[in-house]
């Protein structure tokens, strides 16, 4: 009760101060302390009249005022209990709020990797894709809300910024080592078991939520135009519902990589601010999986093994689609600080310039690239820099400086570019839309920059996963901390693209992962959706040719 | 079989990254043997399982 007096008293006093600007500037030596005040104190903070309230408000000063704060006891009046209630209540309502906005944002990124995807391919599959990008929504978040959002949030223990969440707090652990090693959480399913049906949890659902989806889209870049859309469901089944949240749960759940720095020391043990690991790196290595699985689109590669462009059908949509996907990635770096009042969240200033700023940098980086080695500022290649930057920046966005993040956003873009022409000429893997590249490739790379960027000036809280003090890598002189980064790397290639290439044979065997060549070669639309995207355009080009 | 093997160094990878837990304390110790399970997953994904799926590719296939 003590500590509320004197919240309380800071409050009022602070309020005193901002209405005494006009007077005359008071020596520091003479500032008045603060004074403890009383219930009877707030009496005399009166609402405003009925009849002044009548007349309107034009400039707001009679809207939100102490008439405003919930009275918990109307006979006693506004007490110093519901005022300190209203100033929590406060902090967690912009937190919601906060992370709400930025989830939806999150969710608009869909739209992004529909346009994009579908620019990408070719007419005749133009339904086929963005159906694969609309259907994931569907099934991933039915797969997630069944068990996949348990798996990597069951055991999560508490989310300060969101008032706590108790009730997610059992986590399934193994002893390796003589330490814990969280594997997956408990409790979530349905978001229904224990007191799961709780105000914050919905909050954290539909955050995670749709970063899972973000995730579970990217394979349908490098598996479009040749992927069975029965095989694309189960496989995105499987991937919302295990693959992405075991990993997420080690990550972001309390799992074992959080813990690599409360049980072994290696810094703060696996960081991933938003997600370059646990959204983009899982994406983009189940793609990869998948596109191994599927194999080349006919045509793709010539007998001498030779690749051959197969060209977008509309750049236009692949450009709106990288801009779309830019817009809603400030839904996804700066919400990931969950809330954006208290522990550190004012950082998300930081993190929103970080983030624009290695996108330019990514998106230069490739635009310059392509037009010294091949002559044209190539748009998909500029367009898929622009997302590289941003793919790398998800990891580190809330941990570096904006120097440090122009070059992680400019490494990546060169990155891309390289990453592309390797796994289409040494791999001879056909990823249509450069997914594998953007995602898995610059997803790592994220994932390293942490380790090696990361300034040690944030302060989200004091501590970062358990470890007390801020999260810093090898450059500012904790090499810890690239180990434990490198640890989630090789966690992402051995058991991420392992599993889910385990799971793409699995639905290869039950319902089959690629459409006949018949299908492929008359486009998916028809055979496989039952209608075409553009039928007028088709019927012109019968008529003109 | 090409398959199995690839993934099975990619999982031993992930294996020896683990192990660099409990094997040494020293950071440049871990770092070396977590580097060296990164490239033990990498050359079983591309080396094995990679190249069992491209031997087959429909490119190769006489058409």
């Amino acid at each position: 009760m003590r500590s509320l007096y004197r919240t309380a008293a800071i409050l009022l006093a602070f309020t005193a101060a901002s209405a005494a600007q006009s007077a005359p500037p008071v020596s520091p030596t003479k500032a008045p302390a603060p004074v403890a005040i009383t219930d009877t104190d707030l009496k005399s903070v009166a609402p405003p009249k009925a009849e002044e309230r009548a007349k309107g408000d034009p400039d707001g000063s009679l809207t939100g005022t102490a008439g405003d704060i919930t009275v918990t006891d109307t006979r006693k009046g506004l007490t110093i209990s519901d005022l300190v209630n209203q100033v929590g209540q406060n902090k967690i309502a912009i937190n919601f709020a906060w992370t709400l906005l930025c989830g939806y944002l999150v969710m608009f990124m869909q739209l992004g990797f529909a346009l994009l995807e579908t620019g990408l391919c070719r007419a005749k599959n133009a339904n086929h894709t963005m159906m694969m990008n609309v259907g994931v929504y569907g099934i991933g978040m039915f797969a997630y809300w069944v068990i996949g959002f348990a798996i990597q949030m069951g055991g999560v223990g508490g989310v300060a910024n969101l008032g706590g969440i108790p009730t997610l707090s059992s986590e399934f652990a193994v002893n390796l080592f003589g330490k814990p090693f969280g594997l997956w959480g408990q409790t979530g399913m349905f978001l229904s078991q224990r007191g799961d049906y709780d105000v914050a949890v919905m909050v954290l659902f539909l955050f995670q939520m749709v970063f899972m989806d973000t995730g579970a889209t990217i394979p349908t870049g490098a598996a479009a135009e040749r992927w069975k859309f029965a095989g694309f469901a189960l496989t995105s089944f499987l991937f919302a519902a295990f693959t992405y949240p075991l990993f997420a749960n080690w990550a972001w759940g309390g799992g074992w990589l959080s813990t690599l720095g409360t049980n072994f020391g290696l810094g703060k043990g696996y960081v991933d601010f938003a997600g370059s690991g646990v959204v983009h790196a899982v994406g983009g290595l189940s793609a990869l999986a998948i596109a191994i699985i599927l194999g080349p689109r006919i045509g793709k590669f010539g007998r001498d093994g030779k690749p051959h462009a197969i060209l977008a059908h509309d750049i236009v949509l692949v450009l709106t689609g990288c801009l779309i996907l830019a817009f809603g990635w400030f839904g996804f770096n700066p919400g990931s600080t969950l809330g954006a009042s208290g522990n550190g969240a004012l950082r998300i200033g930081s993190i929103a310039v970080n983030t624009m700023l290695a996108s330019a940098t990514g998106m230069l980086a490739a635009m310059f690239y392509m037009w010294m080695v091949y002559g044209k500022p190539d748009a998909s290649m500029t367009g898929n820099g622009f997302l590289a930057g941003l793919v790398a920046i998800t990891a580190p966005s809330g941990f570096v400086n904006p120097i440090c993040s122009a070059i992680i956003g400019m490494v990546a873009g060169v990155l891309v570019c390289v990453s592309v022409v390797f796994v289409e000429r040494m791999l001879k893997v056909d990823d249509p839309v450069g997914a594998v590249s953007v995602h898995g490739t610059c997803g790592l790379w994220g994932v390293i920059s942490v380790g090696l960027f990361a300034d040690g000036k944030s302060n989200y809280g004091g501590a970062w996963n358990g470890v007390n003090g801020s999260v810093t890598g090898l450059f500012y002189g904790d090499a810890s901390q690239l180990v434990a980064q490198l640890i989630g790397v090789a966690t992402l290639i051995g058991f991420v693209f392992t599993l889910s290439f385990l799971f793409g044979m699995l639905v290869d065997v039950i319902v089959g992962q690629r459409t006949s060549a018949k299908s492929e070669l008359e486009g998916l639309d028809l055979p496989e959706m039952g209608a075409l995207a553009y039928p007028e355009f088709e019927i012109k080009v019968q008529s003109t040719h | 079989m090409s398959v199995l093997i690839g993934l099975l160094l990619s999982a031993t990878g992930l294996l020896l990254s683990i192990l660099s837990l409990t094997i040494t304390t020293s950071v440049a110790g871990r770092l070396v043997l977590v580097i060296a399970g990164i490239v033990i997953s990498l050359a079983g994904i591309i080396g094995f399982v990679n190249r069992a799926y491209v031997k087959n590719a429909i490119w190769r296939a006489d058409r």
